[in-house]
């Protein structure tokens, strides 16, 4: 069931378009990341949603009712800031009852939801205190705590994590999957983190200079990107892209030379013969042994970056063309030698002259 | 936007940090000459504050600061030296000052949250013509205004001093509040309009607890400007018995003229004394409220 | 000063914060009033009545430019105050810099007890003002007062009274505002602290001597602070009044030595009642201070260095 959804949103700043017509919608329940470079447009459509920042264009509606026009707090939503936003100068539990104060709920019920959420969040023994005594990650429960309290029918999180080190940031983020698990809420999650992305979302929605590049399961996205901007952004390390000429096109499959070498891909659609294409291919997805797929000849091996689980090979094709290779576990390479690098045919991935995927 | 921001600006005193290329001699002679200036400057005042206590043969003879025969008579004198008693004045000068720390905290804080936190068309303007008014001398509007409060009938009384202060005419203390307030971040009214506040509610309840800092300063300053007035009172206080103690000290010299020394430095050291008070209990507040509006933000 | 613009998001089409100008305005309405009633009406009537012959009772007869006619060629106490307010002006600022600066770079060097030598200097800035103070300057300098006392002590020298004597009188006035140079000093040290050490570190590695480190370091960087004192110092200065009024029981005396421009115009307005007359006086002092303010701010970009 769908429970907010977006109908060709746009915000402009003067004659600056910021996000430009995006159309998505959310299922109940649903745990939706929005990733995108800085300047993507991904916070001001949280703030949208969240009613902090007016829509120029297009309709929010939540629960099937237009809210374009609704106040912040009449919306059913809590947001979780990216500096937390405590008030410094209230206790952690008035933090928590503040707004149900404001919206005149009786006090008892105030205590009662504030204790229930301090609970789950093991932050009763913290209640009384200032957020100036409290480390970066109870601020973080508190936050949460205080979105919580107001029962919610989405939260909103604004990059939540990216104000922690790097230990608490992992913890975190099992704790907040573990917190959508239980209270089972709608979630929208800001984030230019694409790990976080991965790790969270029931659904990835890529941005771009305030367009949807590509919306789909964390594997959908990774599996098939749309486009080579998405296919760079998700995956670590990045995805390499070679650039191709297209030729003898030809039932289904389009022929490829690489380093001096031919290799056949099947394609869907047409291409036409000697276009400028790219090829991407996922780091993690080159192999050094077996045969087979594609072969790309010798790689001379620049640097080395040995991380003890995966080893990352910076190298150079015959033709001069750069290669990142991850292989997993530990291995004895070095700048300078050589290794012979192949693909499998399956985790290729062609991209046209203007980025779009190339079928399959 | 960091909770860094929210503290004021602080020039905290960098003790520890002695430039290692200063000898302990030239050391030795800075903090000596710095002693004696200081001494020095302090010296006028000083000497004012040992002579009210000095018997009045004393005052032209001495000029130690430690009187010979401990004396308040001067106090006495002085007290009761005008046909209306200080302490009276002194009411007058309490009760005006109070009004207008009240009225330029409620008037100042809330155009500075207009101009800092609300959106609204020709905001930019607004501020630009405030920023105008803190280089413009008063005495531009000097004279319509006293023409203005003669018709409303309101000269020779505390009206003219206290109304204008309601109205934030005293825009340095906007410009000062509108500083601080900058600080503050941003996401908190934004947390607060998520929990259904409106503007009011964010700026009595987000704003206003977390300047507290800023609010005490323009109260202090506000204060001890307005006890401090001369002009203002001098044009429209007529009365002896609507004076402030800074009018009553001016009368009491011309009354006395230069026969009792004594009692005058008596009545100066009292006048003085709030502000003193003031001064040593906010004395942080106070420079730091000069340094923040002297400094670019 | 601080950077005027401001660095909020803008809002356009912000349709559903139509209830933000309604508050905005409502925050805003006592200064707005204020704004009107106590700033702008009063400016544009005081301009009107310069063109007037107003003395606050009856009606303001046009006179057209007569005032300032007459200020111009025909009021000697004007020539006097203006020369008795320039002499203040050109001799307090330039000393208050210098003396506020000197000890604030003396301050700053790392001495323990900072916060106790900044508020013994900054003290008199606060009570100078003050009619009390007025009260003792009168009595420091008077022929028997205790600078001559002191003189006479140490010296055996026999002072005349700078108080009443007219070629001293006005220089008793500057002290008095020299005294009070605190003020000043503290925005300089605050913005001593703001040059970066590494700075003077360099210049040291450098092989710069204290006096070159002085002179090419601090004293260019603080060139936007010594602007902000002087133009604040300047506009101050023009508007002294009390100590002036206070010493000299309101007349300016002796024989018209430290008529302040203020006093001057007091004296017209409150005392002979030319509200038309002293409203001229008002704009001319008007334009006097938007002209060294202007001017400030133009040649500030000659010698200001601003490092953005």
């Amino acid at each position: 069931m769908t429970t907010l959804a977006l109908n060709k949103i746009k915000k402009s700043f003067g004659n600056l378009d910021i996000i430009r017509g995006v159309d998505l919608a959310i299922g109940s329940g649903e745990f939706v990341v929005f990733v995108g470079p800085s300047g993507c447009g991904k916070s001001t459509l949280l703030r949208m949603i969240a009613g902090l920042e007016p829509i120029s264009g297009g309709e929010l509606s939540i629960g099937g009712e237009r809210m374009n026009e609704r106040a912040a707090s009449q919306r059913g939503i809590a947001m979780v800031f990216q500096s937390y936003a405590l008030y410094p100068h209230m206790s952690v539990y008035k933090n928590m009852s503040f707004g149900l104060e404001t919206a005149k709920m009786p006090k008892p019920e105030i205590d009662k939801r504030v204790r229930k959420a301090a609970d789950i969040l093991q932050i009763t023994h913290l209640l009384e205190r200032k957020p100036k005594q409290l480390s970066g990650g109870q601020r973080q429960r508190v936050a949460i705590g205080r979105a919580i309290v107001r029962d919610p029918k989405i939260f909103l999180f604004d990059e939540p994590l990216s104000n922690l080190d790097a230990e608490l940031r992992v913890q975190t983020r099992v704790e907040i999957a573990k917190l959508h698990r239980d209270i089972g809420a709608t979630m929208i999650y800001v984030t230019h983190d694409q790990v976080e992305a991965m790790t969270l979302a029931d659904r990835i929605v890529v941005l771009r200079a305030g367009v949807i590049e590509q919306h789909g399961t964390p594997l959908e996205i990774y599996n098939r990107p749309a486009n080579r901007f998405v296919a760079g952004f998700i995956g670590s390390p990045k995805m390499n892209f070679l650039d191709v000429v297209a030729s003898d096109v030809r039932d289904g499959g389009v022929a490829i030379d690489i380093a001096g070498k031919r290799a056949r891909l099947p394609i869907e659609g047409r291409v036409a013969d000697s276009a400028k294409l790219s090829l991407g291919l996922r780091p993690e997805h080159i192999e050094t042994d077996g045969a087979g797929g594609l072969e790309f000849g010798a790689l001379t091996v620049v640097h080395v970056e040995h991380l003890g689980g995966q080893t990352i090979v910076y190298g150079r094709l015959v033709d001069g063309q750069s290669l990142t290779v991850a292989l997993d576990g530990q291995r004895p390479i070095s700048a300078g030698s050589t290794l012979e690098v192949r693909i499998a045919a399956e985790n290729c991935h062609l991209f046209d002259e203007a980025g779009d995927r190339i079928g399959r | 936007m960091t909770d860094a921001a929210l503290s004021t600006t602080t020039i905290a005193a960098r003790t520890d940090a002695g430039e290692p290329s200063v000898s302990p001699w030239k050391r030795a002679l800075l903090y000596a000459l710095l002693l004696a200036v200081s001494f020095l400057m302090l010296y006028p005042l000083l000497w004012m504050v040992a002579s009210s206590f000095k018997p009045d043969s004393e005052i032209f003879t001495s000029t130690g600061l430690v009187p010979t025969d401990l004396t308040v008579d001067a106090y006495r004198r002085g007290w009761n030296g005008l046909s209306i008693g200080f302490g009276w004045m002194f009411f007058n000068s309490l009760v005006i000052s109070l009004l207008v720390v009240v009225g330029n905290l409620f008037s100042c804080s809330m155009a500075a949250y207009a101009f800092t936190r609300l959106h609204f068309k020709g905001r930019g303007f607004w501020f630009t013509l405030m920023l105008g008014t803190l280089m413009m001398p008063q005495h531009a509007v000097l004279i319509p205004q006293y023409v203005m409060f003669l018709k409303l009938g309101w000269v020779n009384s505390i009206l003219p001093l206290v109304v204008p202060k309601f109205l934030a005419i005293d825009a340095f203390f906007i410009f000062l509040m509108v500083q601080f307030f900058r600080g503050i971040p941003r996401e908190l009214d934004e947390a607060a309009i998520m929990d259904g506040c409106g503007p009011l509610r964010i700026f009595l309840k987000v704003i206003l607890p977390l300047s507290t800092p800023v609010l005490a300063t323009a109260a202090v300053f506000s204060f001890i400007w307005t006890w401090d007035d001369f002009f203002a009172p001098l044009i429209y206080l007529n009365d002896i018995e609507k004076y402030t103690a800074q009018l009553g000290l001016r009368t009491f010299v011309d009354s006395t003229g230069t026969s009792d020394w004594g009692s005058l430095f008596a009545m100066s050291t009292l006048t003085v004394l709030p502000i003193f008070i003031l001064f040593i209990l906010f004395q942080r507040l106070l420079i730091e409220g000069i340094a923040t509006t002297g400094m670019k933000r | 000063m601080s950077t005027l613009g401001t660095t909020e998001r803008p809002v356009a089409g912000g349709r559903f914060r139509f209830g933000d100008s309604l508050a905005g305005y409502g925050f805003l309405a006592p200064w707005l009033v204020g704004f009107f009633l106590l700033t702008l009406g009063p400016a544009i009537a005081s301009f009107y009545l310069s063109l007037t012959d107003y003395s606050g009772l009856g009606a303001a007869n046009w006179v057209g430019a007569e005032n300032y006619v007459r200020i111009a060629t025909d009021d000697p106490r004007f020539w006097t105050a203006m020369n008795v307010t320039f002499t203040f002006v050109l001799l307090s600022v330039p000393l208050k810099l210098v003396f506020a600066l000197a000890v604030a770079v003396a301050l700053n060097r790392g001495l323990s007890g900072l916060s106790f030598f900044r508020a013994i200097f900054y003290l008199p800035s606060l009570v100078g003002g003050s009619v009390a103070v007025a009260v003792l300057w009168r009595q420091v300098f008077a022929g028997d007062g205790l600078l001559n006392q002191a003189l006479n002590t140490l010296f055996g020298f026999e002072g005349p009274s700078w108080i009443s004597n007219p070629s001293t009188s006005l220089y008793t006035l500057v002290l008095l505002a020299v005294w009070q140079f605190g003020s000043s000093m503290i925005i300089f040290l605050a913005g001593l602290r703001q040059i970066p050490q590494d700075m003077y570190e360099a210049a040291s590695i450098d092989g710069a001597s204290k006096a070159r480190q002085f002179f090419k370091i601090t004293l260019p960087l603080l060139t936007p602070v010594i602007f902000f004192n002087a133009v604040i110092l300047t506009i101050d200065a023009f508007k002294a009044f009390t100590s002036a009024f206070v010493i000299s029981d309101g007349t300016g005396g002796p024989i018209d030595s430290t008529l302040f421009y203020t006093l001057y115009l007091y004296q017209e307005a409150f005392t002979n009642f030319r509200f038309g007359y002293a409203s001229a006086l008002a704009w001319v002092l008007v334009l006097i201070i938007a002209f060294f303010t202007a001017m400030s701010f133009l040649t500030a970009r000659f010698w200001v260095h601003y490092d953005d």
